[in-house]
């Protein structure tokens, strides 16, 4: 069995009384995403906090390709890249200019940030100060930022939110990219699209605990419930029946449904991200 | 600590002060202004005290009295007391009073009588200066009269420290150390504002997220500010001549000052919410810290509070060595006391900036 790339197991942190993460075990593969899903207040900042170095857990044992996390954190950042939420770029200088300071702090020869700046669609305009981006380029020069020293393992706060849809896939595009490449991500997100799309696994947390962690689809199968609605024309009106897969017999209900005169639509429904979350949290992912 | 990393902070704090339009501006408009201020003001000192007069048939012992250099008092005439009234009310020709001798001044005295001499004093002459002026004006009398005054001591005047009788400090000598430290003080509030945009936009947590370690991130702010400060008070100095003498000192004076004033820039720096905050915090230790400096314009003892001050040193090698031109010797005591407080006022400053950047 391969040694995870991050392997976090039970680690704790309080902001004074009260527990921010309670007792967060999880693994990230080389080459896998995983989605960290909850709302506003769950843990998962913090959790990344944590994990590149910021702040110390109360209790359990952070690993990173290897490595034991605060113990070695010198020689994790030099292999980590990380998007935080909130866009801390210097304003005053280009974007160029930003990605070659942090090239040099991790001491990158012959770094090649137009390339860089290439891949994330700035480079027609990365001899422009950032004080002059929108949001959404400001966005992409953090992606760019976190992907300097070709990292290992790559840890994404939140880093979609707020942005307009085009510049979301983007950015969506360079973190699949970047676990075709071989690196561990970690996606923190409220968004359960971006958690279903992205994510290899996804881990529900919420007031600080991990409820579940599975592929989205095995969440879903699990503990959502599908259906088939089928419509059909019954004389002046129309009949529509919903049928539960999860159901006894629900195959050869689907067949008589489908086999009357008169049939109209038929729709297949799954259960999303949210409806999973709602039933482990009691909840919604909002707020 | 990362010698490469300090270098490339040191190299981006160099590269965004540059960019930061008001921090040069203020910068370089704090050098000129001083320079400009510096020149133009007075570069040796008057010590005649010049006295208005009006005379009649006083001619010959009014010139001998002018031609005394050892009086230090200068006399301009004259014609009518009307013309002298209007000239200390007016503060025309540099006079600071006038003497009226009223037309049968020579008459009277021989006869035996006791004329009235009128002194036209401004409002603002101190008692001691009206007492001066009627001194004057006896031993005018007696002059005239052709008698010696009743009682005439022997006076021997002991100089303590240094006579300044013909070498006053001209204001432009006193006001030196203050504009030095003064620049000093404005570099406070620049590296303030540069370590505050760091914490505030949490670029800081960015650069922490490398192999930088936060020493590094100190050491760089610490050596930048330093530099900066150093720079430009040294640059200022140049153009003030405040080289002149004993170079060497006035060099380390300067650098001490400049790492006492970096410790409370990243104080100052790491405690600022916003610009304002910044700016107010900065002031709030740039105001105590003139004070030395102020005092020195004030030539006198200085209180045993002033010495507690942390640029008390700064200000007192800086005077001594421009003004009195003394030693290295003669200024370790206090080149120590600076030292000291520069690298208490370092220590906590980086505490205070580590502290608050593991809050972020």
């Amino acid at each position: 069995m391969t040694t995870p790339a991050i392997d976090v197991s039970d680690i704790e942190f309080s902001y004074g009384d009260v527990r921010a993460v309670d007792g967060v075990s999880f693994t990230v593969g080389a080459g896998e995403i995983l989605g960290f899903l909850g709302p506003n207040g769950a843990g998962k900042s913090t959790t990344i906090k944590m994990l590149t170095g910021q702040l110390q857990p109360g209790a359990g044992s952070i690993e990173m390709l290897g490595m034991n996390m605060p113990g070695e954190r010198e020689q994790i950042q030099a292999r980590m890249g990380v998007c935080f939420e909130e866009k801390n770029l210097y304003l005053s200088m280009t974007g160029r200019e930003n990605l070659q300071f942090f090239a040099k702090l991790f001491d990158i020869k012959d770094f090649d940030a137009a390339e860089l700046l290439r891949r994330v669609g700035l480079h027609a305009r990365m001899d422009d100060r950032v004080s002059e981006y929108s949001k959404g380029m400001r966005q992409r020069l953090m992606m760019a930022r976190a992907l300097v020293n070709t990292p290992d393992l790559l840890l994404l706060d939140e880093p979609t939110d707020g942005l307009d849809p085009v510049s979301a896939i983007a950015i969506r595009d360079l973190i699949r990219e970047e676990a075709g490449r071989g690196a561990a991500v970690l996606l923190t997100t409220h968004d359960m699209h971006e958690a279903d799309s992205l994510s290899n696994r996804v881990a529900f947390i919420n007031q600080g605990q991990v409820l579940a962690i599975d592929t989205p689809d095995d969440l879903k199968l699990e503990h959502g419930e599908r259906t088939v609605r089928v419509r059909s024309r019954a004389g002046d009106g129309v009949a529509e029946q919903v049928i539960a897969l999860d159901e006894q017999g629900s195959a050869d209900r689907v067949r008589e449904a489908v086999a009357v005169d008169g049939l109209m639509t038929i729709h297949t429904e799954e259960a999303t991200l949210e409806d999973v979350f709602v039933k482990y949290a009691g909840r919604g992912l909002a707020g | 600590m990362n010698a490469r990393v300090v270098d490339s902070i040191i190299r981006k704090d160099v590269f965004e002060f540059s960019r930061n339009r008001f921090l040069v501006f203020i910068t370089i408009l704090v050098l000129v202004v001083w320079v400009v201020v510096f020149w133009l003001l007075p570069s040796n000192v008057d010590e005649t005290v010049r006295i208005g007069v009006v005379h009649t048939g006083l001619d010959p012992l009014l010139a001998g009295l002018q031609g005394d250099d050892s009086v230090g008092v200068g006399l301009e005439a004259y014609s009518t007391e009307d013309e002298l009234r209007a000239a200390v009310e007016e503060g025309r020709d540099d006079i600071v009073a006038g003497i009226a001798f009223p037309a049968d001044f020579l008459d009277a005295t021989a006869a035996g009588e006791t004329p009235t001499v009128q002194l036209l004093v401004p409002a603002g002459l101190s008692s001691e200066q009206r007492l001066l002026l009627s001194g004057i004006v006896t031993e005018t009398a007696y002059a005239i009269a052709g008698t010696a005054p009743p009682v005439d001591p022997t006076t021997e005047a002991i100089i303590l420290g240094t006579d300044r009788i013909g070498a006053q400090i001209a204001l432009q000598d006193q006001m030196r150390p203050l504009v030095l430290v003064l620049v000093l003080m404005v570099e406070t509030f620049a590296l303030a504002s540069l370590v505050a945009i760091e914490v505030q936009e949490r670029t800081v947590v960015a650069v922490l997220a490398t192999p930088a370690r936060v020493n590094d991130f100190l050491a760089a702010k610490g050596i930048f500010g330093t530099a900066l400060a150093f720079i430009e008070v040294t640059l200022l100095g140049l153009l003030i001549g405040a080289f002149a003498v004993n170079a060497p000192v006035i060099i380390v004076t300067l650098l001490l000052g400049a790492v006492l004033v970096t410790g409370f820039g990243l104080f100052s720096g790491a405690f600022g919410r916003d610009f304002l905050g910044t700016l107010f915090i900065a002031f709030f230790f740039m105001i105590p810290l003139m004070i030395p400096a102020m005092g020195a314009l004030f030539p006198g003892s200085t209180a045993t509070w002033i010495k507690v001050l942390p640029t008390y040193g700064l200000v007192e090698a800086l005077v001594g060595v421009t003004v009195d031109g003394e030693s290295w010797a003669e200024v370790t005591p206090v080149l120590l006391l600076l030292a000291a407080w520069g690298a208490g006022a370092f220590v906590v400053g980086a505490y205070a900036l580590r502290r608050r950047v593991a809050t972020l």
